[in-house]
């Protein structure tokens, strides 16, 4: 699942030129959609066009796919150019009420080990093609991963203050490619629960 | 006409060019003030009408560590030590923390905080848990993205952690409301571990759920906003 950040009339960071994140994110997902289409995986977006869903809408359409990965993807307005950086939740208890179902607005906690796993193998690639990127995830808590009943990643990209928008144009390929391989690399560790007790995320 | 009229007519328009040199640079002065003025926001007017943050010039200066961006790794916090008259009282303490850590340092490069983003309030619920109300320019001034917001949010987190033991846990309050987000990413529905058992040294946790104590807080809250 991708999931273009932004849209309609939230724009996210703004910068020189008149760069919206909002846009920028749309053409880094559909390179990062073929690229990972290449690695023979089925890829679903949280938005195609101009649309801005909510949070919870867009984890309920990752939490109705079995197993899914999520990746948000995001422009910052800080950082050093030409940098990318992935971000997973911090550690926190996994809770489950007595039906087996996991409270919506907790719902990546039991997912936060995989989606390290995942936020470190993207983030090794990044290293090898962004000099300055870290060579770990980092942990962070964004919102749009809370709710998320997947392994899931937020990737940033710096910046909207480059110079030109060709800047960020010119890093496309490269985040695709190392969203791609990270996302390949991450596949056989992936074990999807069985049926029973499949962490379905219960929304309230 | 007479070579005397004319003279007197060179001398009224000389007169009124100096005349004018002299009088609109002080009205062109004067109108860019006025703009000024009626270009403040709301957030600006609100601000200078809040009491100045209390300063205790009568308690001993202690040496208190502000965490500020750093210049060399970008997007990390560095330790300041800057000399503060710090009060021993943990509220009134970690209102001047909170306070200087939103002046900023130095080096504007190195703010994590908007310049126009004040600190409303501030209270320490009998459990440790803390409650900070800021203005809404903190959600609205700081730059969008994770990034920016993390290190807003773990430079207030790690400034209380290693001034004011007594903060155990922190809610981030904007204008008195509990929020989504900061500015679109960073969580601010969640209570950030400070102090005390389970707290990481070097980033904020975040706790599950609002107590009780903490909602009649945040009610509180609320309600000194709307009467300000």
């Amino acid at each position: 699942m991708l999931d273009p950040a932004h849209g309609g009339i939230d724009l996210g960071a703004r910068g020189t030129e008149g760069i919206h994140e909002s846009d920028v994110v749309l053409q880094f997902a559909a390179q990062v959609r073929r690229a990972l289409e290449g690695q023979g995986f089925q890829v679903i977006q949280t938005r195609d066009g101009n649309e801005n869903p909510s949070f919870d809408d867009r984890s309920a359409r990752a939490n109705a796919q079995r197993g899914a990965i999520f990746i948000t993807l995001h422009i910052a307005s800080t950082g050093l150019a030409g940098t990318v950086r992935t971000y997973v939740l911090p550690e926190t208890p996994a809770v489950r009420d007595p039906s087996g179902l996991i409270p919506w607005d907790q719902a990546q906690a039991p997912f936060v080990p995989l989606s390290r796993k995942l936020g470190d193998l993207v983030q090794a690639e990044f290293a090898k093609r962004f000099k300055g990127s870290p060579e770990q995830a980092q942990a962070a808590p964004v919102r749009q991963l809370r709710t998320t009943a997947a392994p899931a990643i937020a990737v940033e990209i710096s910046s909207v203050s480059v110079e030109e928008r060709a800047d960020l144009d010119r890093m496309i390929p490269g985040v695709a490619e190392a969203i791609a391989h990270g996302v390949a690399a991450f596949r056989p560790s992936y074990v999807v629960p069985a049926m029973p007790g499949t962490p379905l995320a219960a929304q309230p | 006409m007479s070579a005397k009229w004319r003279v007197w007519l060179g001398g009224i328009l000389l007169a009124a060019v100096i005349g004018a040199a002299l009088y609109f640079p002080a009205l062109r002065r004067q109108v860019e003030k006025a703009r000024d003025l009626t270009e403040k926001t709301a957030e600006q007017a609100r601000r200078e009408l809040l009491p100045p943050a209390p300063v205790n010039s009568g308690e001993p200066r202690v040496k208190a560590k502000m965490f500020w961006g750093s210049a060399a790794n970008d997007g990390t916090l560095m330790p300041v030590t800057v000399e503060l008259p710090l009060s021993s009282d943990p509220t009134l303490r970690a209102k001047e923390i909170l306070n200087t850590l939103l002046a900023g340092p130095v080096d504007p490069e190195a703010r994590t905080l908007p310049p126009d983003a004040a600190l409303l309030g501030f209270y320490i619920l009998p459990d440790g848990t803390a409650v900070a109300d800021f203005s809404e320019a903190l959600a609205s001034s700081i730059p969008s993205g994770i990034q920016s917001e993390q290190l807003a949010v773990d430079s207030i987190i790690r400034t209380l952690q290693a001034n004011v033991p007594k903060v155990e846990r922190l809610k981030i309050l904007i204008h008195g409301q509990e929020v989504d987000t900061l500015a679109g990413h960073v969580d601010l529905t969640q209570i950030f571990q400070v102090n005390g058992l389970g707290s990481e040294p070097t980033r904020p946790g975040v706790s599950d759920v609002l107590t009780a104590p903490i909602k009649k807080a945040i009610e509180k809250v609320k309600g000194a906003t709307k009467r300000q």
